[in-house]
C-alpha cells in the first residue's frame, strides 16, 4: 500500500485542542511506518473560525502540513465539516484518513463515509499494514471479541480511532502551514453554547487520587450508602459509574466515564460491582493501579484492573473494613 | 318456682301484645313497622343491586347446600372470631347469641300474632313454653348486654392498636385521613344496641309493676330474672301500679321506635355485617390467595385488543364476591395488625385497602344510576382510591387474607389492581428490568439458561437429567436454589442428602424456569402463563413418580396454581420428603446438635399450604431445642421478599420486615439458631442478621445444612460401597 | 406525520462462546438475542410525540419500527408494535447478509423514500458491535439534517424544526436547533421506556408486519451485502485475557491483600 497522504482531523472544542488529536498524529505516525513508503505526507486538518490560532499547537514532530479552514462556526458544525472534508478529499485524494471516535465524530463522518463511498471503521484501537491492505481492529460483541477490518477496493478509508489508544509525545517541529478555502456550506442546524454538567458544591472527581467506584452490582439505592462509609474510612473519593448515577443515587458530579469525569488524577482506582463496560473504561483504564472486584470472573473490567478479585463485593466490603477498623 | 296450679289457667300465663292499645295505636305501629321493613328491604336491594354490579364469580357458584352448612358452623363456633383474640370472640358470642335468641324470641311472638294466630287461630305462646321462654330470653338479654359493655370497654378504654384507625396510605391533612366518622357509627352502632337492651328489660319490669294485681304476673316474675329484680326495686322505690303503666306504655314506644329505626338502618349501616358476613363466608374460597384466578378469556382474545379490561381498573372491574368482600369487613383490625408491609413503615394497610374501596363502591354504585367512566376508576390519590405505591407494598403473604375473620380476599384484589398497572408499565424500573430479564432468560438472574444446572458439577456424582431418563423423583429445584451462590450451598446439600437415602432423582436442567409464582404475584400474567405453560410442556415430557422442591414458591405455584393450565402432579416440599425418608429408615439422622434455635415457618409453606409440623419434627430429630418465635405457624411474619418485594428496591431509612423480625427472634433468651426451610428466607434473614447487628449472635442455617451435619455417616459409606 | 424508528436485534455473548470455524463471527448458539437498548429509547421518545399529539387533538402520528434482518428479528418488531408503534417493516434477503452499518443505512433509505416521514430517530449506537453509524449514514443517503447523540428533545408533531441536546464528553450539553425533516440518533436515558407486558406482546402477534422486497424497494446487488459495506470482517478472535493479578482466598484473605496494596499506596 502506498500512502500518498494521510489526513488526520484536528478536533477542537472552546477555542483548545482536545487531546485525541495528538493521538491521531501518533497513530498517522505508526501507520506511516508500516508502508514501505516513509514518503507519504501527514496533513492534520484543523476547521473553524479560529483554525488559525490553533494551527500554531499542531506544530509537532509527524506533521508535514496543517490545513487551516476557516469557516463561519467558531465551534463543530456536522454539516460545515462535512462539506469542508469532502472538498479535502477531492482534493488530496489521501489514501487514509484518521478521525477521533468521539460525539464529533458520530456527528458527521458515517455521513462523509455514505456519501463519498470511503472505508469506513469506527472506535479502532489497532491499525496495521499487512500484505500491503490496511488493516483495523475494533471489538465485537460488546468488547467480548476483537474484529480485525480489511477495505479492498476503497481508496480512501477513514478510520475513527478510541481515544487513549495511542500515545504520542509532541516534540516541536516546524510543518508547512497553508489556508484553504473553505466550501461555503448552508448547515441546516444551529449548534448552541456548551453547558457543563451542574456539579455544584460537589467534589471533581478529575481532581482525586483515589476513588472507590460503585456499579450496577450495588442492586439497590439502600445500599450505596455503605460503600460511601467505606469510602470514607479508607480515604477514597466514592464514584459510581453510569446506571447509578442515571438512577439517581449519587449525583451525576460522581460519574466516572466517557459521559462523565475522566479520573485523570487517579493513581488508585479500585472498581467494585462494575463490569467494565467500554463507556465507563473511558473514563480510568488509564488509571496506574486499578484493583476490579467482580463476582463476574468475565467481566470486561479485568481487562483494565491490574488486580483482580472475583467475589462479592459485599462481603469484601465488611472484610475491607475490619481491616482499617 | 312453681306455676300457680288452678288459681290461673295456663292460657292466661301470658303477654297480651298492645295491651290497652287504641286501635288506632296499634294500626299505626304496624305502619311503622312494614315502613321499617319497607325501608329495611329496600337498603338490602339497594345492596344487592351494588353487587350486581361487579362482574361475574363462577368459583363462587355451586354446593349452596355445602357452603351453607360449613358457614353456619363457622359462624356458630365463631371459630374465626375468636382467632389471636379470644376475649373479643368470647364477648362477640355473647351478643351475637343473645341478639339471635332475642331476635328468635321476636319472631316466635310475631308468628303467633300476626301468622298462625290471626290466619288460623292457633296460639301456643302461653303457660310453660311462655314462662321458660322468658328465661331465656331475659338470659339472651343479659348476654347481649354484658358483650356490648365489654366492646365498650375494650373501645373505650383496653383500646387495642388494631382499633385505633390510624392509616399509613394517607397523611394527615388527607380528606379520608380522619375516621372520626366511623367512629361514631361504631359507638351509635354499641349505644343503639345496649339502650334497646336496656329498655327491653326496663319495659319488662314495668309491665310487671303495671300488672302486679293480675294473677299470675307477679307470681311468675321470676321466669324473668331481671325484669323482676328492677320490678322489685321499682316498687320498693315507690312506684305506683298506675305510674308504671304510664312508663310502660312511653317506654314501649321509645323501645319499639328505636328497634324498628335500628332495622330500618341496618342495610345502611355497619349492622349490615350481619348478612355481609355470612354471604362472604358463604362464597369463601379457602385456596382465594394460594390459587389467584386466570385472566378472563377475553382478556386473551387479541380481536378483543386494547378494550379488553385486564385486572382491576374501575370498582365495576371487581367480581360480586369481591364487592360483598368490601362490604363484609367489619374493621376489626387483624389484617392491619398482620401485615408486614405496614410494620415495616410501608403505605399499605390490607383494611384501609378494602375500607377505601368500599368507600368507592359505595359512593359510586348505590346510585341509582352508575356514574361515567371518569369517576369510577378505582387507582390514584383520591378519596377511595389506591396509590400505585400501596399497591406494590404488598408482599403477598396472605396473613391479611388468613386471619380476616370474614373472608375477605385482599390479596387476591390487590393482584388484580397490580396486573392493571402491569399493564400500564407503572411500577419500579428494576422490576421493571426483572420481569424483561425473567422473559428473556427464564430466570431472574439474568444468567444463561445453561447455566442452571451448573451447581451440580461441584459433586462428586452426578445428578440425572430427568428430560432424558425416567427417574422416581423429579426435583424443582427453582431460580435461587439454582443461581444464588450462598444458597448453591444448600442446593448441593439437598443433592448429597437424596444421594446418601439412595434416592432416584433428576432435574430438568434448563428445561426448567423459573416457576412464576411471584411473577404471577406481581400481576404479569402473561408473562406467568408463558412460564407455567414452558414448565408445564416440560414436566409433562418427563416420566416421574413425584415432584420435590426446595423452594416453597415454586411449591405453592406448581401444587395450587399450574393445575389450571392443564399441569397436575403430586408436589412435595423437602420437609415432609426427608421426614418420609427418615420415618422410613432410608435415611438415619442423628441428634447431634444442642442448639437453642426457633424456627420461621415460611409463607408459602405453612400458611398458604398448612405444613408446620414437618419441618420441626426434622429440627427436633437433629437435637435442636426448638423454640417458636410468638408468630408462628399460621401467624408467621412475613420476610418480606413476596410479592415480587425481592425485586423492588427497599425505600430509604425505614425498617424492613426481615430486621423486625430477627429483633423479635432475639427475644428468645439464649437463642443461637434462627432455621428457615426456604431459599429467600435464607437470602433476607442473613442480610438481616447482619444489618440489625446480631452477626456472631445468631446464626442463620437453613434446615437441609442442619439435617446434613446430623447424617449418619455410615449412610454415604453404604451406598458408596453399593 | 410518520415517525420512522429503524431497530436493531442485537446479539449478547454467553459466557462460554466459540469462534466460528471459518473465523469470520461467533458460533450461533452461544448468541442470546434482545432489542437493542438504545433503540428502546429511540421508540419511546417517539410514542411520546405520537401521544403528545393525541393529547392535544391535533394531527395523528404514525410511529413505523423497521428492522433489517431474517424472520425471528420480528420478535423485536413485536416488543415495538406492543409498545404502541403502529406499524412494523422487516426487509431482509440473503444477500444482505455480510453488510456492514453503511449497506444497511442504503436498505433503511429505501424504506424511508417510500414511507416519507417527517423524523427519523435511530438508536445512537448498538449493544453489540458499537459502531454508532447506522444513523447519521442514513441521513447522508437521504440528504437531510442530523443530529447524533441526542439526551433531550422539544418537538412537536408537525414543527419544522426540533431543538435537541446532544450529550458531549464529560456530561457537557449542547442544544442544536435543526431543521426537520431530520434523522436525531438517541442517547440513553432521554426518558423512561415503557414496559410491554407479555399479553401486549402476545396481542401484538396477531398485528401484520410488512415485508417488502429489495426489489420493490429499488435496491440494486451492488448496494448491499460485502459490496456496499465500507468494510470487511476479515478476523474475528478472542483478544488475550486480561492482565489482572487474581488475588485469592477467603474473603477476608482477599480484603487483607486489598488493605494491604491500599496501605502501600498510601505510604508512598
Amino acid at each position: 500500500m502506498t500512502v500518498g497522504t494521510i489526513l488526520v482531523v484536528a478536533e477542537h472544542r472552546g477555542g483548545e485542542l482536545r487531546p485525541v488529536t495528538f493521538e491521531l498524529i501518533a497513530a498517522a505516525q505508526g501507520v506511516r511506518g508500516r508502508t514501505g513508503n516513509p514518503g507519504g505526507r501527514v496533513a492534520v486538518a484543523v476547521i473553524g473560525a479560529k483554525a488559525a490560532a490553533l494551527a500554531d499547537a499542531l506544530k509537532v514532530d509527524g506533521v508535514d502540513e496543517i490545513l487551516t479552514v476557516e469557516t463561519p462556526q467558531a465551534e463543530f458544525d456536522a454539516e460545515v465539516t462535512e462539506g469542508v472534508l469532502g472538498a479535502l478529499l477531492a482534493e488530496l485524494t489521501p489514501a487514509l484518513v484518521l478521525i477521533g471516535h468521539g460525539v464529533d465524530a458520530m456527528g458527521y463522518a458515517a455521513a462523509l463515509a455514505a456519501r463519498h463511498g470511503l472505508g469506513f471503521a469506527t472506535d479502532v484501537f489497532k491499525v496495521d499494514v499487512q500484505a500491503g491492505a490496511l488493516v483495523a481492529t475494533r471489538g465485537g460483541y460488546g468488547q467480548k471479541v476483537n474484529v480485525e477490518l480489511d477495505f479492498p477496493g476503497k481508496a480512501t478509508v477513514m478510520l475513527a480511532l478510541r481515544a487513549g489508544t495511542f500515545k504520542l509525545e509532541p516534540a516541536p517541529a516546524a510543518p508547512t502551514v497553508r489556508s484553504v478555502a473553505a466550501p461555503s456550506v448552508v448547515s441546516r442546524a444551529r449548534f448552541g453554547a456548551f453547558v457543563a454538567p451542574n456539579s455544584a458544591g460537589d467534589v471533581d472527581m478529575a481532581s482525586v487520587d483515589f476513588i472507590l467506584s460503585v456499579g450496577r452490582g450495588v442492586g439497590e439505592e439502600d445500599k450505596v450508602e455503605q460503600f460511601r462509609e467505606l469510602a470514607q474510612t479508607i480515604g477514597a473519593t466514592l464514584g459510581c459509574s453510569r446506571p447509578i448515577a442515571d438512577s439517581g443515587w449519587l449525583p451525576k458530579s460522581r460519574q466516572v466515564g466517557q459521559s462523565g469525569k475522566t479520573a485523570s488524577s487517579c493513581k488508585l482506582y479500585i472498581a467494585m460491582g462494575i463490569s467494565g463496560a467500554i463507556q465507563h473504561l473511558a473514563g480510568m483504564k488509564h488509571v496506574d493501579t486499578v484493583v476490579a472486584v467482580n463476582t463476574d470472573a468475565n467481566a470486561s473490567i479485568f481487562s483494565v484492573a491490574k488486580y483482580g478479585i472475583v467475589g462479592d463485593m459485599f462481603e469484601i466490603a465488611e472484610e475491607l473494613k475490619k481491616q482499617f477498623a | 318456682m312453681a306455676v300457680e296450679s288452678a288459681a290461673v289457667p295456663p292460657e292466661q300465663i301470658t303477654r297480651i301484645l298492645f295491651e290497652d292499645f287504641a286501635p288506632a295505636a296499634v294500626t299505626l305501629f304496624y305502619l311503622i313497622g312494614f315502613a321499617a321493613i319497607g325501608a329495611f328491604l329496600w337498603g338490602c336491594w339497594v345492596q344487592v343491586r351494588k353487587y350486581r354490579r361487579g362482574q361475574p364469580a363462577p368459583e363462587a357458584a355451586g354446593d349452596l347446600a355445602g357452603r351453607f352448612l360449613r358457614m353456619a358452623g363457622t359462624v356458630l363456633s365463631h371459630r374465626t372470631v375468636e382467632r389471636r383474640d379470644p376475649a373479643a370472640g368470647r364477648a362477640h358470642r355473647l351478643i351475637f347469641y343473645g341478639f339471635a335468641l332475642l331476635f328468635i324470641g321476636t319472631s316466635i311472638i310475631t308468628l303467633q300474632e300476626d301468622i298462625l294466630g290471626a290466619l288460623f287461630g292457633v296460639k301456643f305462646w302461653y303457660g310453660g313454653f311462655y314462662l321458660w321462654s322468658s328465661l331465656v330470653l331475659d338470659l339472651a338479654g343479659v348476654a347481649l348486654i354484658a358483650g356490648l359493655v365489654y366492646m365498650m370497654i375494650r373501645r373505650g378504654w383496653i383500646r387495642p392498636p388494631k382499633l385505633d384507625y390510624a392509616r399509613p396510605d394517607r397523611q394527615p391533612g388527607d380528606p379520608d385521613y380522619d375516621r372520626s366518622a366511623y367512629r361514631r357509627e361504631d359507638w351509635a352502632f354499641l349505644w343503639t344496641l345496649v339502650i334497646i337492651g336496656l329498655t327491653g328489660f326496663v319495659l319488662e319490669a314495668a309491665r310487671l309493676v303495671w300488672l302486679q294485681d293480675r294473677p299470675g304476673v307477679w307470681s311468675t316474675r321470676n321466669w324473668s330474672p331481671v325484669g323482676a329484680a328492677l320490678a322489685e326495686a321499682m316498687r320498693a322505690g315507690g312506684l305506683s301500679a298506675g305510674a308504671a303503666g304510664l312508663l310502660r306504655s312511653g317506654l314501649w314506644w321509645f323501645h319499639g321506635l328505636l328497634a324498628l329505626a335500628f332495622i330500618a338502618l341496618v342495610p345502611r349501616t355497619k349492622v349490615k355485617h350481619i348478612f355481609t358476613a355470612m354471604g362472604s363466608l358463604m362464597v369463601r374460597d379457602p385456596l382465594a390467595a394460594q390459587r389467584l384466578p386466570k385472566l378472563p378469556d377475553d382478556a386473551q382474545d387479541a380481536a378483543a385488543g386494547a378494550s379488553a379490561a385486564v385486572g382491576y381498573a374501575k370498582i365495576t372491574d371487581l367480581t360480586w364476591k369481591h364487592l360483598l368482600n368490601l362490604d363484609a369487613c367489619t374493621k376489626c383490625g387483624r389484617c392491619h395488625e398482620a401485615c408486614p408491609a405496614r410494620a415495616g413503615g410501608a403505605p399499605l394497610s390490607p383494611r384501609d385497602l378494602i375500607l377505601s374501596l368500599r368507600e368507592h363502591s359505595n359512593r359510586t354504585l348505590e346510585s341509582t344510576l352508575i356514574p361515567g367512566e371518569a369517576d369510577l376508576d378505582i387507582h390514584g390519590g383520591r378519596v377511595g382510591q389506591i396509590s400505585s405505591e400501596t399497591l406494590w407494598s404488598c408482599r403477598t403473604c396472605m396473613a391479611c387474607v388468613e386471619i380476616c375473620p370474614v373472608a375477605v380476599e385482599h390479596v387476591p384484589i390487590i393482584v388484580q389492581m397490580r396486573r392493571k398497572l402491569v399493564e400500564d408499565g407503572e411500577m419500579d424500573p428494576l422490576l421493571q428490568k426483572t420481569l424483561q430479564t425473567i422473559h428473556k432468560t427464564g430466570n431472574s438472574f439474568g444468567e444463561s439458561r445453561r447455566k442452571r444446572g451448573g451447581w451440580a458439577k461441584a459433586l462428586p456424582f452426578p445428578v440425572k437429567d430427568a428430560r432424558k431418563e425416567p427417574v422416581d423423583v423429579l426435583w424443582f429445584v427453582g431460580d435461587y436454589a439454582s443461581f444464588d451462590p450462598r444458597n448453591q450451598k444448600v442446593t448441593q446439600a439437598f443433592a448429597r442428602l437424596l444421594h446418601a437415602a439412595g434416592v432416584d432423582f433428576g432435574i430438568l436442567y434448563d428445561g426448567e424456569s423459573n416457576a412464576g409464582n411471584d411473577v404471577r404475584r406481581v400481576g404479569e400474567e402473561g408473562l406467568y402463563e408463558h412460564l407455567a405453560g414452558s414448565n408445564i410442556a416440560a414436566l409433562g415430557a418427563a416420566s416421574f413418580k413425584r415432584i420435590v422442591t426446595t423452594d416453597p414458591h415454586s411449591l405453592n405455584t406448581i401444587r395450587n396454581e399450574y393445575p389450571q393450565f392443564g399441569g397436575a402432579w403430586t408436589v412435595s416440599h423437602y420437609t415432609s420428603f426427608l421426614l418420609e425418608l427418615v420415618n422410613q429408615g432410608r435415611l438415619k439422622i442423628d441428634a447431634r446438635h444442642a442448639y437453642r434455635a426457633t424456627y420461621h415457618d415460611p409463607c408459602h409453606l405453612g400458611r398458604f399450604n398448612k405444613e408446620f409440623d414437618a419441618p420441626r419434627e426434622l429440627l427436633r430429630r437433629t437435637g435442636c431445642e426448638l423454640v417458636d418465635m410468638a408468630r408462628s405457624r399460621d401467624n408467621s411474619f412475613c420476610c418480606g421478599a413476596g410479592g415480587g418485594r425481592i425485586w423492588i428496591p427497599d425505600p430509604v431509612g425505614k425498617e424492613k420486615p426481615a430486621q423486625i423480625r430477627v429483633r423479635e427472634a432475639a427475644q428468645i433468651e439464649g437463642l443461637e439458631l434462627f432455621v428457615v426451610a426456604c431459599p429467600k428466607d435464607l437470602t433476607m434473614f442473613e442480610d438481616a442478621v447482619k444489618t440489625t447487628g446480631f452477626e456472631g449472635k445468631i446464626v442463620v442455617k437453613e434446615l437441609l445444612e442442619l439435617i446434613e451435619e446430623c447424617v449418619v455417616a455410615q449412610q454415604v459409606e453404604e451406598v458408596a460401597a453399593a | 406525520m410518520k415517525i420512522l424508528v429503524p431497530v436493531k436485534r442485537v446479539a449478547a455473548l454467553e459466557d462460554d462462546f466459540r469462534i466460528r470455524d471459518d473465523g469470520l463471527d461467533v458460533e450461533d448458539e452461544y448468541l442470546s438475542f434482545d432489542l437493542n437498548e438504545w433503540d428502546t429509547f429511540a421508540l419511546e421518545q417517539a410514542m411520546l410525540i405520537k401521544e403528545a399529539a393525541t393529547a392535544q387533538a391535533g394531527a395523528a402520528v404514525e410511529v413505523v419500527a423497521v428492522t433489517i434482518g431474517p424472520d425471528d428479528a420480528d420478535e423485536v418488531l413485536r416488543a415495538c408494535l406492543a409498545k404502541g408503534a403502529d406499524r412494523a417493516i422487516r426487509v431482509w434477503a440473503d444477500a444482505i447478509t455480510g453488510s456492514d452499518p453503511i449497506a444497511i443505512a442504503r436498505i433503511l433509505a429505501a424504506v424511508a423514500r417510500r414511507e416519507s416521514p417527517g423524523l427519523i430517530f435511530a438508536g445512537a449506537q448498538s449493544a453489540d458491535q458499537g459502531h454508532a453509524m447506522t444513523g447519521v449514514a442514513l441521513a447522508a443517503l437521504l440528504d437531510w439534517p442530523h443530529v447524533a447523540v441526542v439526551t433531550a428533545l422539544d418537538y412537536g408533531a408537525g414543527q419544522d424544526r426540533a431543538n435537541a441536546t446532544r450529550e458531549l464528553e464529560g456530561g457537557v450539553l449542547q442544544d442544536v436547533d435543526v431543521a426537520c425533516p431530520a434523522v436525531l440518533t438517541i442517547q440513553l436515558g432521554i426518558n423512561k421506556p415503557r414496559y410491554a407486558s407479555l399479553r401486549a406482546i402476545k396481542q401484538a402477534a396477531a398485528k401484520p408486519i410488512e415485508t417488502p422486497t429489495l426489489s420493490e424497494l429499488g435496491i440494486g446487488a451492488d448496494a448491499i451485502g460485502p459490496a456496499g459495506s465500507a468494510s470487511r470482517v476479515r478476523r474475528v478472535y478472542i483478544p488475550e485475557k486480561g492482565r489482572a493479578q487474581l488475588i485469592e482466598g477467603s474473603a477476608a484473605e482477599k480484603a487483607a491483600r486489598l488493605a494491604q496494596i491500599i496501605r502501600e499506596y498510601k505510604a508512598a
